[in-house]
């Protein structure tokens, strides 16, 4: 029996091979979440039970401990080669949010990330963000091109045709790969119901609240639900009527919050 | 059909006929928008003086809501009681056609939207044709503003007319002609008793009826080789099975290499003696013979297997900003292959508005345009006509680094496109009292040989073969595979037939006493 996971699976692996094939230096971002996790448990069917490429998480100090500790004990379970990337000398200056949430993200998140990408030389990153997380990510393309500076040129995106990408880029373009962009959060959930995938504890509710999107301490709350289990946070997504990422401070800055992060590099 | 099987919809059609609107009240009826979303929207609304805008469920940019226009296509989501939906919006303007295609190409259905007072116009024919090119069949045409026109049935038969017709011209008949006030939600979610003389089913009940278009698996096999990975002592060839299905022990041909084997193993991680895996699946295969086998070869089972080609007709849409050349050099990308492909002709320059022909052996095609094509690639690859197998009847063409088009194959132009047959010289020998014989007379198009060792042992015991060809043009492929094993042949003519006779032996016969066999 072939259902929508197996199809939506199967898309993921395919462009996974796709960039594999196509790229030489080529690295996950992992966040630590449901998304990126989920994303991992993909590589590994594409690849055979192996993660061909290293994972780099960006740490902005803010996370909670809960992530760092299921972070660091998932890697070792996966055999994954981790790089922690940190924007040390923002860290040092005692960047925080209040200096202005969308500054604190450029600073800790995209710059950090930018320095990780020049240091290793990576010519491309897979990112699981997912087209219906948020308005600007449901006009991304699954191949997605940077320029020398990061920038997204998101007036102007290259034709994807049928499952052709662009492949081929100019000198210095740095290319994000985007796995899981066709999956809506309830299909992730089922999938990790599915699958038996390990998620962070953090998700799970505790005294009536819980994660549903996770992030850096001063910028996520929790909801209230008392979803404990996968099959509770599915039944609850299924009447659930509020955006995954209200609980998620740096998205309600500005109308276009989001858009603006992320033309210049945010994840 | 499973409730959870989502359903992907492409709306299209002119820019201002209602599109946003449509999506608006799509998520309205249907109790998708959040909350918070919906206030989000409002707040934006107000703070910009306008009413509220559905449009901004999908035009998320802040240079779409400043302009009012849709620049790039997105994708949002939302539920009946039957199944969820991803929509996918697609901009109207024709600058951002590419965008447009980008979005449709990955649709199973698609709602066609045309303004009732307006009428046909230019980019809803465009965008017809552009979904008959992607091979979109599952079309909902949707008419839409009859509330401004007192829901007068005349109207809607004219514009119904109209599209009909014009559709009738690319292919497609559509399910269903609805009329519709996106506006007033007439016959969109529910009927409001504006069009009384309308028994159809409304937009949502429309869409229910479609179906997730899959991979097929009735179709002949097709896994293109993605890549190959030499991991853990094993050769794994990965790919995704495109269509039909593919079995443990199989025989199988590589194409365009032409190598034969068996499937040693299915793939899968933590599956392991995987008997088969059917269209849709990602997997790797092992084969009996170590081959050495690149990606873009197209594995399928011998006695149907895609065509070999060089030389191909093609229909080209174009959406880059520089032009498509005759006599240019472009990557075609088909499946997991890339071959130089160069322009013999643009045999005929297409208006996509109006689908006239308005030039013949054009230099050009300038972007939003559309061309049948004559295409000659520098190397071999394995392919099927579009009408056969869209997955791998279409390819993209790259102009310098990025994606400039897209294409369909209509028919294959040199010889060997036709049917590129394999045949296995062991199962068409037939030994018999008056000598031994291969039939050829019934094979089309160009052909090509699985030499076996039974074969030539036949040969090199002294026996001679006699080929009936069809036609003189199969004299060639005949000798070449004579060359190819150190065999002699001669051929005579006896009437309209074509003999050739093939043996092991260094000294030449005369005609006379070849006759005489």
């Amino acid at each position: 029996m072939y259902d929508h996971l197996d199809e939506l699976e199967a898309q993921s692996i395919y462009i996974f091979r796709e960039a594999y094939r196509k790229f030489e230096n080529l690295a996950m971002l992992y966040s630590i979440g449901k998304d990126s996790t989920t994303m991992i448990h993909l590589a590994r069917k594409a690849f055979f039970g192996k993660i061909p490429f290293p994972l780099v998480h960006i740490d902005t100090t803010y996370k909670y401990p809960e992530m760092i500790e299921y972070r660091d004990r998932m890697a070792r379970e996966w055999g994954a080669d981790l790089i922690v990337g940190r924007n040390e000398e923002a860290i040092k200056e005692g960047m925080s949010p209040e200096a202005g949430r969308l500054v604190c993200c450029g600073k800790l998140k995209t710059d950090g990330l930018t320095k990780v990408i020049e240091e290793n030389e990576f010519h491309g990153l897979f990112l699981g963000i997912r087209r219906d997380e948020e308005g600007s990510r449901a006009k991304e393309r699954v191949f997605s091109p940077r320029d020398k500076n990061f920038e997204w040129a998101y007036k102007d995106q290259p034709p994807e045709l049928w499952d052709q990408f662009n492949t081929n880029f100019e000198a210095g373009t740095h290319i994000r790969v985007h796995p899981i962009l066709h999956w809506t959060e309830l299909n992730i959930w089922e999938y990790i119901q599915r699958e038996g995938i390990e998620i962070c504890p953090l998700y799970f509710a505790k005294e009536g609240k819980r994660f549903r999107s996770l992030g850096c301490m001063p910028c996520t709350k929790p909801i209230n639900s008392d979803a404990a289990t996968v099959q509770e946070i599915i039944d609850e997504l299924k009447v659930i009527n509020t955006p995954e990422r209200a609980g998620r401070a740096q998205d309600q800055e500005n109308a276009y919050a989001m858009q603006k992060l992320r033309a210049k590099g945010y994840m | 059909m499973k409730q959870d099987e989502t359903l992907k919809i492409v709306i299209v059609g002119h820019v201002d006929h209602g599109k946003s609107t449509l999506i608006g009240r799509l998520f309205y009826d249907t109790g998708s928008i959040p909350e918070t979303r919906y206030q989000e929207i409002a707040a934006t609304c107000r703070a910009q003086g306008r009413e509220f805008e559905y449009a901004y469920l999908m035009d998320a940019l802040e240079e779409e809501r400043d302009q009012n226009i849709t620049i790039d296509t997105a994708s949002t989501f939302f539920k009946t009681e039957k199944r969820p939906y991803v929509i996918i919006d697609a901009p109207g303007h024709k600058q951002f056609l590419k965008n447009m295609i980008t979005g449709a190409s990955s649709a199973d259905a698609a709602i066609l939207l045309v303004d009732g007072v307006e009428g046909v116009r230019e980019q809803t024919k465009r965008h017809a044709y552009v979904l008959s090119l992607l091979g979109i069949r599952q079309v909902v045409v949707t008419i839409n503003k009859l509330d401004m026109v007192g829901y007068d049935q005349k109207v809607f038969r004219s514009v119904e007319n109209d599209i009909r017709a014009f559709l009738h011209s690319v292919d497609i008949v559509p399910s269903y002609v609805i009329p519709i006030s996106a506006r007033d939600g007439e016959n969109m979610a529910t009927r409001h008793g504006g069009t009384p003389w309308y028994t159809g089913p409304t937009v949502l009940e429309a869409l229910d009826t479609f179906e997730n278009v899959r991979a097929d698996s009735n179709l002949p096999l097709r896994l293109p080789v993605q890549d190959v990975y030499k991991w853990d002592g094993k050769r794994i060839y990965a790919g995704r099975v495109e269509t039909g299905s593919v079995a443990k022990g199989d025989e199988v041909i590589f194409l365009p290499s032409g190598k034969i084997t068996r499937v040693k193993s299915v793939e899968k991680w933590q599956c392991p003696d995987l008997p088969s895996a059917r269209a849709g699946e990602c997997i790797g295969i092992t084969t009996e013979d170590e081959l050495f086998v690149e990606r873009g070869e197209i594995i399928a089972h011998r006695a149907n297997a895609p065509v070999r080609t060089r030389e191909l007709r093609a229909s080209i849409f174009w959406l880059a900003d520089q032009p498509f050349k005759a006599g240019k050099t472009y990557t075609l990308k088909l499946a997991t292959s890339e071959v130089q492909a160069t322009v013999l002709a643009i045999e005929e320059r297409l208006d996509s508005s109006s689908l006239e022909v308005t030039e013949r052996f054009a230099v050009e095609l300038l972007p939003t345009e559309v061309g049948n094509v004559l295409l000659s690639l520098k190397g071999d690859i394995a392919a099927d006509v579009f009408s056969e197998n869209i997955r791998v009847g279409r390819f993209v063409v790259e102009d310098g680094t990025m994606i400039g088009g897209g294409g369909i194959i209509r028919s294959f132009a040199d010889n060997s496109g036709e049917s590129a047959q394999r045949i296995n010289l062991s199962d068409q020998f037939i030994a018999g009292d008056e000598g031994n014989l291969i039939d050829l007379t019934g094979k089309r198009g160009s052909i090509d040989f699985d030499v076996t060792v039974s074969f030539l042992d036949t040969l090199v015991k002294g026996n001679r073969i006699l080929f009936k060809l069809r036609d003189p043009s199969q004299i060639e492929p005949v000798a070449l595979m004579a060359y190819e094993h150190h065999l002699n042949f001669t051929f005579s003519r006896a009437k309209d037939q074509v003999n050739l006779i093939l043996f092991k032996d260094d000294i030449v016969r005369t005609v006379d006493e070849v006759h005489g066999l």
